[in-house]
């Protein structure tokens, strides 16, 4: 059959492909997991039926960090999630000891989820399988070790699953679930002593259990592929925390009430053996094979979780980029999952104990979320202009929710058993020892603690006051030679707009990545130097043009994104960036410095080469009319700068047809010359030219790229308009712009609108304030 | 309209490895027919199972073998290039292929056991069977001239 092409709009673009019953369904079959399955035998023992109050307790603290999650994630959506966050917010220090937690966390998590899968395998379809019984402990490691290389392959291999697979999956589990509870609460379950073992030991439970709620925040990490994430994100994590703890509950509530406290502590498939109580053995068969599927699922999941946490270490600095290559035939992070996989299989056969495994994992995320709480905080107070999230904690709520989500992690974790906490700080202090022998030297210490301690003074809240916005113009300098013919075209479109205007000059110094800081201090006093150089001759040619400008001196990773991030701060209406009008084999045109901005500024986009022309103003000026959507910007962008002109400038609207074919039989309507002269006439009127304000050209030629180069010799200066919609600069120029831009050598200038598609929720979230 | 494959042709590009030898093998034909080749990236989207790598690791990826491309190709040779997303590969390419109007998809084969391609997808065999467009395979350059059976 074959693919039919059906036209979608900007929707190509988009890697969000999540709604919420997709981030829901992600949510819950990561937190549906071993958890229920296999905890209920450890909870009981613990502390009874009161046990059911610990999984409550666990689902009380998940909605705190819920919260939290939810605006940082909205704020900040990047791969990685609570590790990210608390990174970004306090620093690399912080930043290691989460992202180890974090990795730690989820392969003990698997470890768990895979011998809870053993213990469910064998001695639990075992009664049913005759070859599956009487294999002891043995059997159950042998068994979890080959799922965990099972699972680490599938992820190695890169083999296919789909969504609908894992829905299915998903829903089964909930209607297992589900019928188990109704079921169970028709066969009248009894209680007897609620809570033997006193609350102290219901607390220390809550640690126990809480490696069943670290599931969620698979939707956190997921936060970049999410539709609408302002609505859906929250609600989905709400829903992945609330439907699981009523669910938890109630399975306890009725494995307690159905099972004596012994019975279910000596069980190893405590959710089977009570559903064999009332629902005989094919009950019980089918909890068996929910809870095959269930920790297989959240294994999977965490070994993915995991590498997502592995490459945001290695983007920020804070892990060896080594591990997060992509393998080339399969296009997955075939490092990082074989590391998370052979240290889940490590602490398999290590053999600490199921309930140590959960513990542990449970001990590494409560750690994690007490300090995401903290980052929320740190960042409210900071309050960086680029923070925006579309989600925020509801006033009444903040900070108060984040403060008891500290607090309710931290009561937590001094409840747990030493060994638990010996283990935790161990991988805590590791967290520490690698920030300070490895990740102190190459991560920036991007911390905004002191920012939050000490805060500036407000600046004007984003959203405010857009009517009043002056018309900006961003004029990223780095080359002292056409500075000043880029701040005269800048000053020319502000000055052809009614109201106030501003020009903000912008020069970053880009730090890469792979040198540190301290490396780096030797050069920073000459760049800093010419920095303000750049910046001082901005300065003077504006006052020459009498334009109003500011300058903003950048120190960044990056300059593309640096650029991109000013764009956004100042609200920007147009960006101009100069170009070389060439690209050598080494330095592509529009390298790697333009390409993002060119690609993803929501804002008017212009590029100007100025040719062998520096510093001169042209007079004969042409403009491809063709027809590219960008060719009004073009047209607008020639018109205000001829305005602003000194001399006469004369403005020529130039279209190429092509010549009709004789062979189609019928005489055509009209003539190529006459269809030209239309399209000139509609793109004029278009971008608000007076009909007496250009002249009209059309050429009739067969090779229109080659007519177009010709023609372009004969002006100073050429207005093309972009004509692709790639993400990439080459894609949204398109071929012929750059092929002028190396042939004329008079002024070439390059223009574009918005760029239309949403490329970030980020941008997204900010266009939507803007309008 | 010129009806020569090369004068509009979409280029998929699976890897960095992938990049280097199509566009190797592509260059020189585009080249001929003075076109110009777009060079398309596709991130693989689970639609609702999580993904086997975030996005933003896939898109980084992608830009790296963006950039093996331009440096293979020599300098008047008109490329573009593009990230796609999609749950199906082939599909997302044929729908790109399309959407730039192209004459053609070109690609070189990729290899892999039978095995591998059953279970991880096998884009070549889909892309080949449900493009409405033509497909045309590339030879391997570097192996071009010397067939195994030779040697």
């Amino acid at each position: 059959m074959p693919v039919r092409f059906v036209m979608s709009g900007g929707e190509q673009e988009l890697a969000r492909d999540l709604g919420f019953l997709e981030a829901y369904t992600i949510g819950l079959g990561t937190m549906i997991g071993a958890g229920i399955f296999v905890l209920p035998s450890i909870a009981a023992e613990q502390a009874g039926p009161a046990s059911m109050l610990a999984f409550l307790g666990g689902g009380l603290v998940s909605l705190l960090a819920a919260l939290s999650l939810s605006e940082l994630a909205t704020g900040m959506p990047k791969a990685g999630g609570s590790y990210y966050y608390v990174n970004r917010a306090l620093g690399p220090l912080f930043g290691s000891i989460v992202g180890w937690g974090m990795w730690a966390g989820l392969t003990f998590a698997s470890a768990f989820y895979m011998i809870g899968f053993g213990q469910y395998l064998l001695p639990g379809l075992g009664g049913y399988v005759p070859l599956l019984t009487g294999w002891g402990e043995t059997g159950i490691t042998v068994v979890a070790l080959s799922m965990a290389a099972l699972l680490t392959g599938v992820n190695y291999y890169g083999v296919k699953e789909t969504g609908a697979l894992q829905n299915v999956i998903v829903l089964s589990l909930v209607a297992l679930i589900v019928a188990f509870l109704g079921l169970g609460l028709l066969s009248g379950p009894t209680i007897g002593e609620f809570n033997p073992q006193g609350w102290p030991a219901v607390a220390a439970t809550v640690g126990t259990v809480y490696v069943s709620f670290i599931g969620f925040e698979v939707i956190a990490t997921s936060a970049e592929e999410i539709e609408n994430p302002s609505r859906n994100l929250p609600l989905a994590m709400f829903a992945a925390v609330v439907t699981p703890t009523l669910m938890y509950v109630g399975v306890m509530f009725v494995s307690t009430g159905i099972l004596s406290v012994e019975a279910l502590a000596a069980s190893r498939i405590p959710v089977a053996d009570v559903a064999t109580a009332f629902l005989g053995p094919v009950g019980a068969l089918l909890m068996i094979v929910g809870a095959v599927l269930a920790t297989v699922s959240s294994a999977n999941a965490s070994i993915l979780s995991a590498a997502r946490v592995n490459f945001a270490m290695g983007r920020d600095g804070v892990l060896i980029e080594w591990l997060n290559d992509v393998h080339t035939q399969f296009r997955t992070p075939y490092r990082s999952i074989t590391a998370t996989g052979i240290l889940t299989l490590v602490l398999i056969a290590v053999g600490v104990g199921i309930g140590t495994l959960a513990e542990v994992a449970s001990f590494m995320y409560l750690v994690t979320y007490a300090l995401v709480h903290v980052a929320v905080i740190v960042m409210r107070r900071a309050s960086p202009r680029e923070y925006d999230p579309a989600f925020r904690i509801p006033d009444p709520l903040f900070p108060i929710a984040p403060i008891l989500g500290v607090l309710a992690c931290l009561a937590i974790l001094v409840r747990m058993r030493w060994t638990v906490q010996a283990i935790g700080l161990v991988i805590v202090v590791a967290g520490i020892a690698w920030y300070l022998s490895y990740a102190r030297s190459r991560s920036p210490s991007g911390s905004l603690v002191g920012e939050a301690i000490a805060p500036r003074p407000a600046m004007m809240a984003n959203g405010e006051g857009i009517e009043g916005e002056p018309y900006r113009v961003i004029v990223p300098v780095a080359n002292p030679n056409t500075e000043r013919d880029l701040i005269r075209m800048a000053a020319a479109s502000a000055h052809a707009n009614d109201g106030p205007a501003e020009i903000v000059a912008v020069n970053v110094i880009e730090v890469p990545q792979q040198t540190s800081l301290a490396q780096d201090l030797a050069f920073e006093e000459e760049r800093v130097e010419r920095q303000r150089e750049l910046l001082d001759a901005a300065r003077d040619v504006a006052a020459d043009l009498d334009v109003g400008l500011r300058t903003r001196a950048i120190a960044g990773r990056n300059v593309g994104t640096a650029i991109l991030d000013v764009i956004e701060e100042e609200s920007a209406d147009q960006v101009l960036l100069g170009w070389k009008g060439f690209r050598s084999r080494r330095e592509h045109v529009l390298g790697s410095t333009i390409d993002p901005v060119v690609g993803r500024a929501g804002c008017d986009t212009t590029l100007a080469t100025f040719g062998s022309r520096e510093d001169q103003e042209p007079e004969d000026v042409v403009v491809l009319a063709g027809e590219g959507p960008h060719a009004p910007v073009a047209t607008r962008r020639a018109t205000e700068h001829a305005d602003a002109a000194n001399g006469d400038v004369s403005l020529t609207m130039f279209n190429v047809q092509e010549p009709v074919e004789g062979d189609d039989g019928s005489a055509p309507e009209e003539t190529p010359a006459e269809r030209g002269a239309a399209a000139i006439d509609d793109l004029a009127e278009t971008a608000g030219l007076a009909p007496g304000d250009y002249e009209r050209r059309v050429a009739v030629a067969g090779n229109v790229e080659s007519t177009i180069l010709d023609v372009v010799d004969e002006y100073d200066a050429v207005y093309v308009g972009a004509t692709g919609t790639g993400s990439v600069s080459q894609a949204v120029f398109g071929s012929l712009p750059e092929r002028i831009g190396e042939t004329a050598d008079g002024t070439v200038v390059m223009a574009r609108g918005p760029d239309e598609s949403p490329v970030s929720i980020r941008e997204a979230v900010v266009r939507r304030l803007e309008s | 309209m010129t009806s020569d494959p090369f004068a509009r042709v979409v280029i998929p590009i699976a890897s960095v490895d992938d990049a280097r030898k199509t566009a190797r093998a592509v260059g020189h034909r585009i080249a001929g027919a003075k076109g110009t080749g777009i060079f398309v990236s596709v991130v693989e989207k689970a639609g609702g199972a999580p993904d086997k790598a975030s996005v933003e690791q896939r898109e980084q990826w992608a830009e790296e073998a963006f950039e093996v491309v331009r440096n293979e190709i020599d300098d008047s040779v008109a490329i573009e290039t593009a990230i796609h997303y999609g749950t199906d590969v082939a599909a997302t390419i044929v729908r790109t292929a399309h959407q730039y109007d192209a004459n053609a998809i070109a690609f070189t084969p990729r290899g892999g056991s039978r095995w591998v391609k059953l279970l991880t997808g096998d884009v070549t065999n889909s892309l080949v069977a449900t493009s409405d467009l033509p497909v045309v395979v590339l030879p391997d350059t570097e192996t071009d001239g010397c067939p195994s059976d030779s040697s």
